[in-house]
């Protein structure tokens, strides 16, 4: 009875110690597995953060660039008034240049519009004229300048176009 | 696993988020965030030349191109409908597909991977032949719909009703730009079942734009005769700034409408709209159209059987209901406050990206969840101050180390008091024990380095070790901090810390300015009967002699008292340095200076 129970015995202790050794080899894996996640994380993290500030920063530039330039636009308006009433004025065009250069040191820049043909993605048209000369769609009137920031429309230029009459 | 995306196909607005690190983050449209936020215009066309616009491009040709430009998709969903263009036939879902192809676009140039799956709400009233409809529009932009889920269900979602652990009533009051929706839900063990539905298709925010923008026209024409609606670029600014207007309404009770140079008249030159609009006013132009919103509530609750008192939660939906006076209005209606907390712009999307989530295991999956460390952790310093080490918040496991030194000469013992609090003085903070260390071989007060570490493991274990850089003897103290508060006791001690914040600051300085007059006491001494001990006239010797003293007798009283002392010892002493140096032929070298900065980023530190 005793040898055959030590018989018996034996190989259950190295049953037990295999197993023991596939649960370490296995804990052990998905441990390397786990921190190989975890550092990958780390670092698509830091990457997405340091892309998130700089979107972060540039929709906030954007943001008030967009409520900048209504006030742009009153300048420019008060230039065209000013130019009306006394041509020979010109104390508003020095301020408007640095404006522009400013504008133009972030990455804005204005969209060209008069005389092209209508592009919805910079172009916002409100009014239509009827002209016979132009080919559909010209641009024949800009009512307010838009501007590119960083390739993405900040705000489009508002146009009046030209149809045919049909 | 790839991501599901939850996407809001709205009439007049749509929009998307994904779940990203377990929450729900909007996806910006491609052509950049607008002033109405990440959301674009539910707008289709065709170019003459056929090109396919979808969005804020679209709607920026709707004028020039009416006849190939589609508004409103959503409202034909389901019907046999069909869109005419350039001579082709359109169904409904077709057109609904070419927004879901630009959301799809969109989302996986935000991802960075590819999108197929997709979450779409529709609205709850939406019948069977509409929501297949949706469906297919889904399948034809190539996004597998998972599911369709009910919009006020989305957003509930987003608002974690869903989470509160009770059955509930809910109403949902979503007003969007064009049209009210009213719907009401039973939820029971997380199962939402609409129990009824309401709603006016000609009700929304335009309508209040529109009273806005009239009263603003009206009021200029009042005041110089000229009307402006024939002009459209003036039109546009007032759009623009009636908009704005209306949104600084929602948190001022003024604002100012300024459009200088708004028209020119030949006979007295350019004309200014200025015009100031009180939240009141603006209140009294809609109320109108927000009254009329009465109508749906009460034939949604007559529907579902319910009394006002029955419905146990409000969500609102839709960028009109940030205006206060339409918040007030439902609330007043049903008698109890709407929940907040989330953009009622942005609720439906991020309620269908949190379904989408759910459905992806992106909400429940394994991931590891790393704890935080409720409170400050920090050691006591000089005077009894608390010197943070690690910051409550910190994700844990973590590490910090900060070099401290003896506050007296020949030291030769520190006690290192940890403690966790959010208290500027260590004794209003919960003590979690303290250690010696000792054997630091004596010299003068600021000279030895002690290195102070504190690690806490992810279970939360802290063990905090401190080292004599000279010596490198060691000693350390074990916490089991985790278990040592309850959530109560944490929360008092963070309003502790919030109630005594002013009381604190104010004993914080009083210790600061002593322990700034001590060390300024010693440095002095040291300078009289050493460094200077032969440079100084018996005169300049027993003057700086007596400020000391005066110094010294001040020490234990107030800092008001002691300032006037400390500010005149430090006068002195700079007035004979600076003599000193006059006398001195060659000026001393930069980098000298440079070297002696070093010393002060020591923290003064544990003392006893």
């Amino acid at each position: 009875m005793l040898e055959q129970n030590e018989s018996e015995i034996k190989p259950n202790e190295e049953q037990i110690q295999d197993n023991e050794i596939d649960k370490l080899k296995q804990s052990l894996s998905s441990c390397e597995d786990k921190l190989k996640r975890s550092l990958a994380d780390y670092v698509n993290l830091e990457r997405k953060t340091e892309s998130d500030i700089q979107n972060g920063i540039a929709e906030k530039m954007d943001k008030f660039m967009l409520q900048f330039l209504t006030i742009y636009d009153d300048l420019v308006r008060a230039k065209e008034i000013l130019k009306k009433e006394n041509p020979g004025a010109q104390g508003l065009d020095g301020i408007l240049k640095n404006i522009d250069s400013l504008l133009e040191s972030y990455g804005i820049t204005p969209i060209s519009a008069l005389g092209e043909i209508f592009d919805p993605n910079l172009h916002e048209a409100i009014s239509i004229i009827p002209d016979e000369s132009l080919d559909d769609n010209t641009i024949t009137k800009e009512l307010r300048k838009g501007y590119i920031s960083h390739n993405r429309t900040l705000r489009p230029t508002l146009v009046e176009i030209s149809k045919k009459s049909q | 696993m790839a991501k599901i995306i939850g996407i809001d196909l709205g009439t007049s607005n749509s929009a998307a988020s994904v779940m990203m690190g377990g929450k729900p983050a909007l996806i910006p449209a491609a052509e950049g965030t607008s002033i109405g936020g990440k959301a674009f215009p539910s707008v289709v066309a065709f170019t003459k030349e056929g090109q396919l616009l979808v969005g804020e491009p679209a709607r920026r040709q709707a004028v020039t191109n009416p006849d190939n430009t589609i508004i409103a998709a959503k409202r034909k969903m389901g019907s046999d409908h069909i869109f005419k263009i350039q001579g082709k036939d359109y169904k409904p879902q077709q057109i609904s597909a070419f927004i879901l192809q630009k959301i799809k676009k969109d989302a996986e140039a935000f991802l960075g991977e590819p999108v197929a799956k997709a979450v779409i709400t529709v609205p709850a009233y939406f019948d069977d032949n509409q929501r297949q409809a949706t469906k297919d529009a889904g399948t034809i932009a190539g996004l597998d719909v998972v599911r369709i889920i009910n919009e006020p269900t989305a957003a509930s979602l987003a608002f974690g009703l869903d989470k509160a652990g009770q059955d509930m009533k809910i109403l949902v009051f979503d007003l969007g730009g064009g049209t009210l929706d009213v719907t009401i839900m039973e939820m029971g063990g997380g199962v939402f079942e609409v129990l009824s539905t309401s709603g006016d298709t000609q009700l929304g925010g335009t309508d209040m734009d529109k009273v806005l923008i009239d009263h603003v026209v009206n009021e200029f024409r009042k005041t110089t005769g000229i009307d402006l609606t024939k002009d459209s670029t003036a039109m546009t600014r007032i759009r623009e700034a009636s908009e704005k207007a209306k949104i600084e309404l929602s948190t001022v009770m003024e604002t100012d409408i300024n459009l200088p140079f708004i028209s020119y008249d030949q006979a007295s030159g350019p004309k200014n709209l200025e015009l100031k609009l009180t939240r009141a006013k603006f209140e009294e132009l809609i109320r109108p159209i927000v009254e009329r919103c009465r109508t749906s509530i009460d034939n949604a609750l007559r529907d579902a059987k319910l009394a006002t008192s029955d419905v146990s939660k409000i969500v609102l939906v839709g960028g009109p209901t940030r205006i206060p006076m339409v918040k007030k209005f439902v609330g007043d209606v049903i008698g109890k406050s709407p929940e907040s907390g989330v953009d009622p712009m942005e609720a439906v999307a991020m309620g269908a990206a949190i379904q989408a989530g759910i459905i992806a295991g992106d909400v429940t999956s394994d991931i590891v969840l790393l704890d935080v460390t409720p409170l400050t952790l920090g050691v006591e310093t000089l005077g009894g101050l608390r010197e943070p080490l690690i910051e409550r918040n910190t994700t844990i496991p973590t590490s910090k180390t900060k070099v401290f030194t003896t506050a007296a000469d020949n030291q030769t013992a520190v006690t290192i008091h940890v403690v966790q609090g959010e208290r500027p003085m260590a004794t209003d903070n919960v003590s979690l024990g303290s250690f010696n260390l000792a054997g630091i071989p004596p010299a003068p007060r600021g000279i030895p380095q002690i290195e102070v570490k504190f690690d806490i493991d992810a279970n939360g274990i802290i063990n905090v070790t401190a080292k004599d850089l000279g010596t490198s003897k060691e000693a350390k103290i074990t916490i089991q901090a985790g278990t040592k508060l309850s959530k109560e006791e944490i929360d008092k001690l963070k309003q502790d810390a919030e109630k005594f914040a002013d009381e604190d600051k104010k004993k914080k300085e009083s210790v600061d300015i002593k322990n700034e007059a001590e060390s300024f006491v010693y440095t002095t001494e040291k300078l009289l009967t050493q460094d200077l001990k032969d440079k100084l006239t018996q005169e300049q010797g027993i003057k700086i002699s007596e400020s000391v003293k005066e110094l010294k007798e001040v020490l234990d009283k107030t800092p008001d008292e002691i300032k006037p002392k400390l500010e005149a010892l430090k006068t002195l002493v700079n007035q004979i340095t600076t003599e000193l140096y006059k006398n001195v032929q060659q000026p001393p070298q930069q980098e000298q200076q440079a070297g002696q900065s070093e010393q002060n980023t020591q923290n003064q530190g544990p003392t006893n």
